[in-house]
């Protein structure tokens, strides 16, 4: 029963599919939406395919509703936009908002109807291609030819009001050639082409696009021929240039040869070295450049004298009848207003190493082992009390004014060497060499470390009192070094009146009398020979201390209140009374024990005086 | 040797800084003056400027991740069908052609531009904080949404005084939609929580690209007097 029923209906279908067919008469097929464009974002249109053909006259109708809406529109314009197409005009058209349409297909046999399209007019923004395009060629007569080409935008779109907002692209190509030059021009509506080939048929074409959305078509190309006569001028100037220059290299290249070394020496000339004497290299690289001027013995750099200027001056006290100085000469220097001497080369008397320019260098880097300092022009050239030069015993003669010293008292005269100045301070240290007119021939000298130099100079000169004291320290430890291994410090030996072949002896501190001046004998170098020695050393160190500055110039020397390091008042027999005036001395040794705390520097066992205490206190 | 280097080295160096410090100079963005309309040097042509090209490069942005998002999580499965009506901006009466946005005054067109702006600085912060805690985060999206975070704010920063340099009387008004889309974002089921994210891009880019229009519409009117 059933499979009756079901072959029955079968059979009814099939054949009126098959009236149907033979007919040629179905209903639509589905059409289908497939393009939507906004040439303005004013208006809009799409455009559908239809579906199959029933074979019976189809009607399409599309619908739509928008965002926010319910209620069904339908086409308001079918035939603006073409067959199959529905237009949106202004009224109808809205932006940022959602169409969802649909497109029905209704023929006699039935409809269909498509799927639903949602559509933004934002996104299907298309323009029409630009119009009037216009190429020629121009030829200024003082610059290049170039391609000029100028095209205005599609119409219907609102530039003006910054509604639509359009971008350019041109292109061309020569007309046999295979590909395109493209060039984009942004939102001009105008643009130069320079590079062409003369004589060649161009094809110009444009096209634009909005901010946000699609390409239009290439405009109709626009065909220009271009001129044969058109002169890339670039191309005469670049080979004028290349042969100027070549021309130019080979001249150069030809001197460079014939005249060869002489011609690089011209232009890239040595480099000279240093060749500054006293100059250590090795300073300099080590970057101790205050060591290195110092060790030039300048404050100013670079210095203006020789080496030889620097040396230690020794003047020599005559004590014999002649009673002048003589000072060995090796250079005239008359801007300094002293003459430099030299020390006598056979013995190593306390100069030091550093006397030798050859040893210069070598020997000047441990100033340890050479207690000599450099001189400092500076020194010299400050000017000095001419009188208190001239306060001396005609016996002696001081450097010509400019030399600070001890005033002693009575018949003595003192002459003051200077000594090399310690490479590693500006500290000055100022050696005397006080000959007593009545002393001895051979009678050493000893050697006084004056603190108080530095009080007489400007302060200036003075760089570190911390490392003067030190270098003071140092050169006392080297001075009694060279008194252990014998060394004499002082005097030059070929022209002392003590006898030619003698070694630099040393001064002690005789007495001190009641101006504050020294009485300075020579040392016995040896324990012998001096009948009197009422206070021999316990060790052969002596000292003695500055307590004060006079007159700007004139040291105060107190022997050292220690025991052990007590300066060693000896007495000649030549000399006056000892007894009264080493009583004075002990007086004047009270009277100036008590110095400001401040400046006592106490250095391993030895009482130094800060010198800068003296210029403040007596000043 | 060190004494003939030293100048060399130290005016080589010097000349370095220098040029670094010009280059720097030149590569920074030109700064919208802080102080105030009152002793604000930059021009409101340049303002518009600025904010034009901001607003562009935002649309630019918006819609390429839209897309990118679209090809790979959503394509072909009708979820644009969802995405109608979910904009929280929709209240908002702003001009959708040409002639209601010729009708609109100036004033009222600028706080508009500044409301959409503010409402965007909340879905936009927690679209970047999503997207990064997504597992495998699409590292192509969460940099152009951080990217887009950044330039709004900038850009509502350059609205801001171009508002205050055309309208310097207008009221600070802090009204504007706000999102709440948030939970939705957050939901567990996959479909729902993609239609989340596909309706927020969404949204996003049609805003993005009205502020850009309309930037551009002011601009005309205002600088070149509708003359562009």
């Amino acid at each position: 029963m059933k499979e009756n029923v079901i072959s029955a209906t079968v059979v009814t279908l099939l054949l009126f599919l098959n009236t149907c067919l033979l007919n040629g008469q179905l209903p639509p097929g589905k059409p289908e939406i497939f393009k939507c464009r906004s040439p303005n974002k004013e208006t809009f249109t799409c455009w559908w395919r239809p579906g199959t053909d029933g074979g019976l006259p189809t009607n399409y109708s599309l619908t739509y509703h928008r965002e926010g809406e319910t209620l069904m529109h339908e086409c308001p314009d079918y035939i603006t936009g073409g067959p199959n197409s529905c237009h949106f005009g202004k009224q109808y058209t809205s932006m940022w908002r959602t169409y969802i349409m649909m497109v029905n297909a209704t023929n006699q046999m039935g409809s269909s109807f498509s799927d639903e399209l949602y559509v933004d007019v934002t996104y299907i923004v298309q323009p029409d291609p630009p119009l009037e395009l216009t190429v020629e060629v121009k030829q200024p007569e003082d610059r290049k030819p170039y391609l000029w080409m100028k095209w205005s935008p599609p119409t219907l779109i609102d530039l003006k009001t910054g509604w639509f907002t359009l971008l350019y692209e041109i292109r061309l190509k020569p007309e046999k050639a295979a590909e395109w030059e493209t060039h984009f021009a942004g939102q001009q509506t105008e643009f130069k082409i320079l590079s062409l080939h003369p004589g060649q048929k161009y094809l110009v074409q444009v096209r634009c696009k909005p901010d946000h959305g699609y390409w239009s078509a290439w405009s109709p190309a626009t065909f220009i021929q271009i001129p044969s006569d058109f002169i890339m001028n670039d191309t005469t100037v670049w080979i004028s240039v290349a042969v100027l220059s070549a021309v130019i290299c080979l001249i150069i290249v030809w001197a460079v040869a014939l005249k060869g070394y002489s011609m690089v020496t011209c232009i890239f000339p040595p480099v000279p070295g240093p060749k500054i004497k006293g100059f250590d290299a090795h300073l300099l690289e080590k970057g101790k450049s205050e060591e290195l001027l110092s060790a030039l013995g300048c404050q100013d750099f670079p210095p203006t004298s020789d080496y030889e200027d620097l040396l230690v001056e020794y003047l020599e006290v005559d004590d014999s009848e002649d009673q002048h100085l003589m000072s060995a000469h090796s250079k005239e220097h008359p801007s300094q207003g002293m003459k430099p001497t030299y020390l006598d080369p056979d013995t190593d008397s306390g100069r030091g190493s550093c006397d030798s320019p050859s040893l210069l260098s070598e020997k000047c880097e441990e100033p340890q082992a050479n207690p000599s300092t450099f001189y400092d022009p500076e020194v010299i050239e400050k000017p000095e009390n001419p009188e208190t030069t001239h306060t001396w015993d005609p016996q002696c003669i001081s450097m010509e004014g400019k030399i600070p010293y001890f005033h002693a008292g009575g018949s003595k005269c003192s002459t003051w060497p200077l000594i090399q100045h310690n490479p590693r301070s500006s500290y000055h240290n100022i050696t005397d060499v006080c000959e007593l007119a009545v002393g001895p021939a051979d009678a050493p000298a000893t050697l006084l470390d004056e603190a108080g130099k530095d009080a007489l100079k400007s302060s200036q000169t003075i760089k570190s009192r911390e490392e003067g004291k030190a270098a003071q320290q140092r050169e006392v430890d080297s001075f009694h070094s060279k008194t252990d291994q014998d060394t004499p410090w002082l005097l030059p030996q070929e022209k002392t009146p003590f006898g030619s072949a003698k070694p630099l002896d040393y001064v002690e501190i005789h007495k001190v009398n009641k101006d504050g001046a020294l009485s300075l004998l020579p040392k016995q170098r040896e324990n012998s020979g001096q009948p009197e020695k009422p206070r021999a050393p316990e060790n052969s160190k002596e000292y003695a201390k500055v307590s004060g500055v006079m007159d700007n110039n004139i040291l105060v020397l107190v022997p050292d209140p220690h025991a052990k390091n007590v300066a060693c008042f000896e007495e000649s027999a030549k000399e006056a009374p000892p007894s009264l005036e080493q009583n004075q001395a002990e007086k004047d040794l009270a009277n100036f024990t008590a110095t400001p705390s401040k400046c006592r520097i106490q250095l391993g066992g030895l009482d130094y005086l800060d010198p800068a205490c003296f210029t403040h206190s007596f000043h | 040797m060190n004494i003939k280097g030293s100048p060399w080295k130290a005016g080589s160096l010097l000349l370095l800084l220098v040029s670094n410090l010009l280059l720097c100079q030149n590569v920074a963005p030109l700064p919208v003056c802080p102080g105030g309309a009152a002793r604000c040097q930059v021009t409101l042509r340049d303002l518009f400027d600025r904010a034009v090209v901001l607003s562009h490069y935002i649309h630019n942005l918006s819609s390429e991740m839209f897309s990118e998002f679209d090809k790979r999580y959503t394509h072909g499965r009708g979820f644009i069908t969802r995405a109608i009506n979910s904009c929280h901006t929709s209240s908002l009466p702003t001009p959708e052609d040409k002639e209601q946005a010729q009708q609109i005054n100036q004033k009222d067109f600028l706080s508009l531009i500044v409301s959409i702006l503010r409402s965007w600085n909340e879905p936009l912060y927690h679209l970047v904080t999503e997207v990064r805690g997504m597992e495998e985060a699409p590292e192509a999206i969460l940099s152009k949404a951080v990217e887009i975070e950044e330039q709004t704010k900038r850009l509502l920063e350059g609205m801001e005084l171009i508002v205050s340099q055309v309208h310097p009387e207008t009221k600070e008004n802090e009204i504007y939609p706000v999102w709440t889309g948030l939970p939705s974002l957050q939901m567990a089921d996959e479909e729902s929580r993609l239609s989340a994210y596909y309706n927020l891009l969404h949204c996003l880019r049609r805003d993005s690209h009205k502020i850009d229009n309309y930037l551009k519409l002011l601009k005309c009117r205002i600088i070149h007097n509708n003359n562009c």
